[in-house]
């Protein structure tokens, strides 16, 4: 190599080798995709359909929310910017047949996470809490949890409100319901005395409804977390890793800036940073 | 993955699934039954050409025939709620699964009407019958009989289709095993176990409706 060519040479050769190097790096954060996954070439991501701030739909039809955005990143850092998942509507009752069916590769649906559950999929790290909650009409004459015994409650199918009353307040009437929606509307038209399900979404309903008012008592603390079917550990470790870069990009303040009210945002704030979990 | 089919499971969920079978059964045979009589009176007044109420039942049977039947629950249960006229989720299924086994009824019966022989109508005139006897006397007796295997064919669609109502919140038996299902995960065993429950009910109706029909046909027997 004559002189003239030796200095560009050398200085190109380096420009690659930290850009090679500044690479490996930056794939040393993350590890390996799985190649069931990299051969699909997308994942495939259940959300909920119908509960705002975290899974629903907007007035095209098209899923969004905050777990709808979480699938979104999660194929980003997978399969480059700019790309999507494929986000599938669950519901309670069917998310983990869906899962396990392999119907979906991810669920992201504000899903509890229990010991029974965790029997039958892979949770990852906890990314939120929640308590539980009653919603009765605004003119109802039930103030706590113990004004419910004896009457009828609605529920969602497979929510774990469902155990819980069965265990703390037996003599409670159970009318079981596929979604948020229907639950909300049967309330609504009087056929029980109360909606019991999730404070998060139920703070939601009750601020958008005057009719409906939150009873003070809450029950039942409890962590969120995403769930992979069992013995993929590989997948269950990326998406883990996917977790915490999206904690320490601080992405969740910017989403629940995007899909709450103002008035809300302080509180569903709360509930997905994990230190203000209060301790049950 | 491993899947173990677990039949403990299923005869641990058998309290269940027997509460859920029996409403089943309750809601099919009451809403069969009234199917079979809005047929009757729908045929009746089809083929009678009674003025307006002719053109309804027309009407009637059409709509029905043409919207799904999951729609027609949710109008039944929520939409009339909102028109200030709620039903509980057992008359709301009542209702439903009778208007729609009744359409499906209406047009069985006017075939078992139209297969009547033209001699009979003449000699039912002769003899002065009015439309009433003609219909209690002659059309019904000749005309069912020509109709059952319809009959029972729509029965059958009514009992399957009181699947339907676990969306209305009706604690039938797939109710029952979705709401497992949601709990326990267990969606092989509980499908296969209503499958087998259904399977077994649809073979009892027919058995049932097949002696009927041996014992309608008693009369036209030459051995």
């Amino acid at each position: 190599m004559t002189k003239r060519r030796f200095f560009p040479t050398l200085s190109c050769l380096a420009v690659a080798g930290i850009c090679l190097a500044a690479t490996a790096a930056h794939s040393a954060d993350m590890p390996q995709l799985p190649q069931a996954i990299k051969d699909k070439g997308a994942i495939v991501v259940g959300t909920k359909c119908d509960y705002p701030p975290e899974g629903y739909l907007d007035t095209s039809g098209k899923a969004i929310g905050i777990e709808v955005n979480m699938a979104h990143k999660i194929a980003e850092y997978a399969f480059g910017p700019g790309t999507k998942a494929k986000i599938e509507c669950v519901t309670t009752a069917n998310r983990v047949p869906s899962l396990i069916g392999g119907k979906i590769d991810l669920i992201i649906a504000t899903m509890g996470v229990n010991k029974k559950r965790a029997e039958v999929v892979d949770f990852t790290e906890a990314y939120a809490w929640s308590a539980s909650s009653v919603l009765v009409m605004e003119d109802s004459p039930i103030k706590a949890l113990d004004d419910l015994k004896g009457k009828k409650v609605i529920f969602v199918k497979g929510a774990w409100q469902i155990p819980w009353f069965e265990k703390n307040y037996p003599d409670i009437e159970h009318m079981r319901l596929n979604t948020v929606s229907e639950a909300l509307q049967a309330l609504m038209q009087g056929r029980a005395v109360g909606y019991a399900h999730d404070l998060p979404v139920q703070l939601g309903l009750a601020a958008k409804n005057d009719k409906i008012r939150l009873l003070d008592q809450q029950y039942k603390i409890g962590i969120r977390a995403a769930a992979v079917r069992p013995g993929e550990k590989e997948w269950l470790a990326y998406v883990n890793a996917c977790l915490d870069k999206m904690k320490a990009e601080g992405v969740f303040p910017v989403w629940i800036k995007e899909f709450v009210d103002p008035a809300q945002q302080a509180e569903k704030l709360l509930f997905w940073d994990m230190s203000k979990k209060p301790a049950s | 993955m491993e899947y173990h089919f677990s039949f403990p499971y299923i005869w641990g969920a058998g309290p269940d699934l027997m509460s859920g079978l029996w409403m089943t059964i309750r809601i099919s045979l009451v809403s069969i039954a009234i199917s079979v009589v809005v047929g009757v009176v729908g045929a009746s007044i089809r083929v009678f050409q009674i003025p307006v109420l002719s053109q309804l039942t027309s009407f009637y049977v059409n709509f029905v025939r043409s919207t799904p039947l999951l729609v027609q629950m949710f109008f039944i249960f929520y939409g009339l709620a909102s028109l200030g006229m709620p039903l509980s989720a057992y008359w709301s299924g009542v209702l439903s699964l009778s208007l729609w086994g009744g359409a499906y009824n209406t047009e069985n019966v006017r075939g078992g009407f139209l297969a009547i022989p033209h001699g009979l109508r003449e000699a039912s005139s002769a003899m002065a019958f009015n439309k009433f006897q003609f219909l209690i006397l002659i059309a019904l007796p000749v005309g069912m009989r020509v109709s059952i295997p319809a009959i029972l064919n729509t029965s059958v669609s009514v009992l399957k289709n009181s699947a339907y109502l676990q969306a209305i919140g009706l604690a039938e038996l797939t109710y029952v095993a979705m709401d497992r299902v949601a709990m326990d995960f267990r969606t092989l065993e509980m499908f296969a176990a209503i499958g087998v429950l259904y399977l077994g009910l649809v073979l009892l109706l027919s058995f049932a409706v097949r002696r009927l029909e041996y014992v309608l046909q008693r009369p036209y027997r030459t051995s």
